[in-house]
């Protein structure tokens, strides 16, 4: 099993992000988790609301900020094994359509979360805190960055 | 007043005399804009002398998103079983580190056999599964059961006989058994051995390989040719005696492995265009003829234009004649690889050059493989004399690597000669038109049956969309159970959200085989919802002029 015989795009990585109903993909994912949230009698709508979020940026820390490499060998000697996905992106290119709908797309289930949570205090500050651990690693001054050696090798 | 070059109401008026004399001999000046459902750019008309029609269907939004959860439930259960093996809950099967060895640094990183361990180990059995005969129209297999969810295999012992071979390489058929068709093959084989034990240019140039390579010479209407022992190897190393630094390779998109490492070794500057996408070529082709070479502004030594005849993972035929008026405009070199190509299109079997109605001169570097129509192993350059003194010189394999052994190179030159009509029948003729007609036959019929297939209408590669990675084992297995043995390829081999399979239609086959697979299809397509095209035609017209009917009303 070889990575691109049938293209020769050396890293898939790179390119899964911006494929033909991704984004629907994602949206609908998102749209599920917090349906499922919404069902669960004991949590209220601000909870619920709240919970999304932060979940949402959990997972979304763990698999584009935090997980380095490809889960198939390329055939570039393993120029990307540490970078994160997010780094993969586009071979490295800032601002292209996809950074920028992952990176709208937590800010905008910041407003919404906000909005349902009628700005509690306590809510605020789960929900900013969230939304900057996951805004943070998408500046392009941080492309590469390794705060504290942590996540290095 | 207007434009003399004009047309009014479809006729051609004062440009139709300069046309005729402008284009060369041949083209027929009644074929205006082709009009067949074409998905690149504008239509150039007056080159192409048939339709030229490719499909590349879209499969509905909804597939996309079913393909991309199929692929995140996997992911999500392969982490929870590596979870398990990590903590030992679960047997662990790969290959670990040594006790000894836990403090040193991990010698491979875990990450990147995720998708090995996790997702193509669940539908391993659909690949490497041997074969023990001829791999003619029908093989046989050697019946394989895993104990142990694919981790090892054991052999039954039993033999599944006459599998209908749908995945082999042998467009014309040539793969075959039959004595008295093998008959100067066993001459040749008690004459000269097996082996060649040398490089062509010490003492492995035999008087079969000038007799091979003056045929292909022939056959392909060049000045000249020479013969490799390997089809990877001529890509791989011809292409860094032909090009280095300083010069510029413009490689088609999917082009195969063996061009893109010859290109990689060879040193130049490698810019890649849009598979299939003039407009994509003509634009890097300006950009580097206006620009020059990186920073330091110089012209490129040479620009060459990489190309291949058929394209084997999506089935399509490159544009031929728009390559080559934009080569000759912007004075760049073209090398066809014609490895799928070669004896399997054409009205006479000698490849896309033929197909289009094109003189060979056109082309400078042919380059083809014996692997595929003529059943046989090796490939081939050709192209005008110097070119090819040049590489008998230069080439890396000529000078490192064995030439083909004789038995090989008889069965070429036997094979070679039945498609040219030299051997005084008329089979090799009948066979490139029973494989053009077994190819037009099984696309139409699953393009009536509502399949979505990728690829040029005349092209023998036939790759049938499945998407959904659960589909892809589903459908391989399934088809074994009926007797069929099919390639499947997936992510990453393919993009994505493309997974497909892949037939090889072959002249061999009989109209019995083709409607039994067709058939299985059909059943098949049924259970897995595999017919996901929008624009098939009806299999019931008399059904749909019914309605016509009605709406007239």
């Amino acid at each position: 099993m070889n990575v691109g015989v049938a293209h020769s795009e050396v890293n898939p990585n790179t390119r899964v992000m911006n494929s033909r109903g991704m984004w629907l993909t994602y949206a609908l994912g998102v749209g599920m988790l917090h349906i499922v949230l919404l069902s669960i009698p004991f949590f209220s709508v601000p909870v619920a609301w709240t919970l999304t979020n932060v979940i949402h940026n959990l997972g979304m820390y763990v698999f584009l900020h935090a997980v380095k490499g490809t889960p198939f060998e390329t055939p570039d000697q393993g120029k990307a094994r540490l970078l994160t996905h997010w780094e993969q992106l586009d071979y490295g290119v800032q601002f292209t359509s996809s950074r920028k709908f992952f990176t709208i797309s937590p800010i905008i289930l910041y407003f919404l979360a906000s909005f349902y949570t009628k700005y509690d205090t306590t809510h605020f500050i789960l929900n900013t805190t969230s939304l900057l651990t996951v805004l943070i690693p998408k500046l392009p001054q941080l492309h590469g960055v390794r705060i504290f050696g942590i996540n290095k090798y | 007043m207007a434009n003399p070059s004009a047309v009014c109401n479809g006729h051609l008026h004062h440009h139709h005399q300069k046309q005729n004399n402008l284009l060369k001999s041949g083209i027929c000046k009644k074929n205006g804009i082709t009009k067949g459902i074409k998905k690149n750019g504008i239509s150039n008309g007056t080159l192409y002398k048939k339709k030229f029609v490719e499909h590349f269907e879209q499969a509905p939004m909804y597939v996309a998103v079913f393909t991309f959860l199929g692929f995140g439930v996997g992911t999500i259960f392969g982490y929870l079983r590596d979870f398990m093996r990590a903590w030992g809950l679960e047997k662990r099967n790969v290959a670990t580190e040594r006790e000894q060895q836990k403090d040193f640094v991990p010698l491979y990183q875990d990450f990147e056999n995720f998708y090995t361990r996790n997702l193509y180990m669940r539908i391993r059995d659909n690949w490497n599964r041997p074969i023990c005969s001829v791999p003619g129209p029908q093989f046989d297999l050697m019946e394989r059961v895993t104990d142990d969810y694919n981790w090892t295999f054991r052999f039954t012992g039993r033999i599944i006989k006459n599998v209908i071979n749908m995945g082999s390489y042998n467009y014309l058929g040539f793969a075959e058994t039959d004595v008295n068709a093998l008959k100067t093959v066993t001459i040749e084989l008690q004459k000269y051995g097996t082996g060649i034990c040398s490089t062509r240019q010490e003492m492995g140039t035999l008087d079969k390989h000038v007799e091979l390579e003056k045929l292909v010479a022939t056959f392909l209407g060049v000045e000249d040719a020479m013969v490799f022992g390997m089809g990877f190897a001529t890509n791989s190393m011809n292409i860094p005696a032909l090009v280095g630094k300083g010069c510029l390779i413009l490689s088609d998109e999917l082009n195969h492995t063996s061009l893109v490492l010859g290109a990689r070794l060879s040193g130049a500057t490698i810019r890649i265009f849009k598979h299939n996408n003039i407009q994509s070529l003509e634009k890097l082709l300006r950009d580097a003829i206006i620009y020059g070479q990186p920073r330091s502004r110089r012209a490129w030594r040479k620009i060459i234009i990489l190309v291949e005849g058929i394209y084997s993972m999506e089935g399509s035929i490159v544009r031929l004649p728009e390559i080559v008026s934009l080569k000759k405009k912007y004075k760049a070199y073209l090398y066809l690889d014609e490895a799928h190509s070669i004896g399997a299109v054409g009205a006479t079997g000698r490849g896309v050059v033929e197909y289009f109605g094109m003189s060979p001169d056109d082309v400078d570097v042919l380059m083809g493989t014996f692997t595929k129509s003529f059943g046989a192993a090796g490939g081939y350059i050709a192209g005008k004399k110097d070119l090819v003194d040049f590489l008998r010189t230069h080439s890396h394999s000529a000078v490192y690597a064995t030439s083909m052994c004789p038995p090989v190179a008889e069965q070429i030159i036997r094979a070679m000669k039945c498609v040219m009509g030299l051997d005084g029948t008329t089979q090799g003729l009948q066979r490139v038109r029973q494989l053009g007609k077994n190819t037009r036959y099984f696309r139409r019929r699953l393009h009536e049956m509502g399949f979505i297939i990728y690829g040029n209408d005349d092209s023998p590669v036939v790759p049938l969309l499945l998407y959904m990675p659960g589909k892809i084992g589903a459908f391989a297995r399934r088809m074994l159970e009926k007797n069929i043995g099919v390639v499947v390829v997936g992510f990453p081999a393919t993009p994505i959200t493309e997974s497909r399979a892949r037939f090889c239609v072959s002249a061999a086959h009989t109209r019995e085989m083709l409607d039994t697979v067709l058939n299985a299809l059909d059943e098949l397509g049924d259970f897995l919802h595999l017919k996901y095209s929008r624009y098939s035609k009806s299999s019931h017209p008399e059904l749909y002029e019914e309605t016509r009917l009605e709406l007239e009303d």
